[in-house]
């Protein structure tokens, strides 16, 4: 997986492929996450960073902001008018990024597949490193994904954000199909008449 | 009109002292703290004037649809803090010309709920100077996705394709 990957990782100097494991390493050690709650998920958040599912000894950390994070967690079901945040925001995250959806609604809809107003298959939209299952999952689960995605980013199996550069095209027309063209331009005009 | 008569409680004397106002309305007790009136829709404003001496809060404005009959039935839901009685005015408007005067002047918080009133069911309610868009996408806002004659299902299939489950058998149907 690893050597397919190698031209298309420009910046990375190829000298730097000695080190690699110790990058795998310290990334996987200090996963911090964006505070973004979609949904029912956002409550489950908090038990996790709290005194007794302490996910702060993994190394992780809730960080408001998307510039600093590495993780991003999908808790619950995604609406369009969410997910172009959610858009944004994972674009804004700087490189080795990745995603865990989290509870069955980015996996298939959950209880709201016959809604308008959910996004059905997040994997369409963004790419999806791990996914967890249950509505909602407990804690030990959350724990299991994080473990999972630590064992990923070691192996360097959680390729989301190099899927997400290379098939960008295809990404992008699935976004405008769902928003149609130029929905970052006319959703941040569409308020303005009601300011 | 059938004259039910009221109970000798607190919320029948609470009805009875509204009903001697507004003899344009029925009113009726359901239970213990709950009591109901129907409206016709060209004196709801009034009667709610009447009704927000003794109901301090508007609780909520749901809207039902009765396609059958080809009306919306508006259901205005009262609280009274003094009294401890939870009041339904209801009033049936027509489907296909859907107007109510607004009582953002007599609860304020009628703004938010006549907004979400006007967007998920296209209810107008004159008066009200923020009607446009609020929760909706765009594309869903001139939809009223709540009617009953919304396609759900068709319009899903429309927005996120024919097969929108990621499995190999289909389960897009309401009936497997």
């Amino acid at each position: 997986m690893g050597e397919r990957n190698d031209d298309f990782i420009t910046y990375e100097l190829q000298e730097f492929k000695l080190f690699e494991p110790l990058f795998r390493w310290a990334r996987k050690k200090s996963l911090w996450i964006v505070a973004f709650c979609t949904g029912c998920g956002g409550i489950e958040m908090p038990p996790l960073f709290t005194a007794r599912y302490d996910i702060e000894r993994f190394g992780m950390m809730p960080n408001p902001s998307p510039r600093m994070a590495d993780l991003f967690l999908i808790t619950g079901y995604v609406t369009p008018k969410t997910l172009k945040r959610i858009i944004i925001t994972y674009e804004m995250i700087p490189d080795p990024k990745y995603i865990i959806a989290h509870g069955s609604c980015p996996i298939n809809g959950g209880v709201y597949w016959d809604s308008y107003n959910v996004v059905k298959q997040l994997d369409k939209y963004i790419p999806i490193d791990v996914a967890i299952a249950g509505c909602m999952p407990r804690p030990e689960a959350v724990m299991d994904g994080i473990q999972e995605i630590m064992r990923k980013i070691e192996s360097g199996e959680a390729d989301g954000w190099k899927r997400y550069r290379e098939n960008y095209e295809w990404y992008r027309k699935n976004q405008d199909e769902l928003f149609g063209e130029g929905w970052r331009e006319r959703d941040a005009r569409r308020w303005l008449a009601w300011i | 009109m059938e004259v039910q008569k009221l109970p000798d409680t607190k919320e029948g004397r609470l009805v009875a002292e509204l009903l001697e106002k507004a003899p344009y309305a029925e009113g009726s007790v359901r239970r213990e703290r709950r009591i109901e009136f129907r409206v016709p829709k060209d004196e709801v404003k009034n009667f709610l004037r009447l009704a927000s001496e003794k109901f301090e809060i508007l609780l909520q404005i749901t809207v039902v649809d009765w396609l059958k009959e080809g009306e919306f039935e508006v259901i205005y839901q009262l609280w009274s803090v003094s009294e401890n009685v939870h009041a339904m005015v209801r009033t049936r408007i027509p489907r296909d010309d859907p107007r109510l005067p607004t009582v953002m002047d007599i609860w304020p918080v009628a703004e938010t709920y006549e907004r979400e009133g006007h967007e998920f069911f296209g209810v107008i309610y004159e008066g009200n100077p923020r009607l446009g868009p609020f929760i909706l996408e765009p594309r869903e806002y001139e939809k009223h996705p709540l009617r009953k004659d919304f396609n759900m299902l068709g319009y899903v299939k429309m927005v996120y394709g024919e097969d929108f489950d990621r499995y190999d058998e289909s389960k897009t149907n309401y009936v497997i």
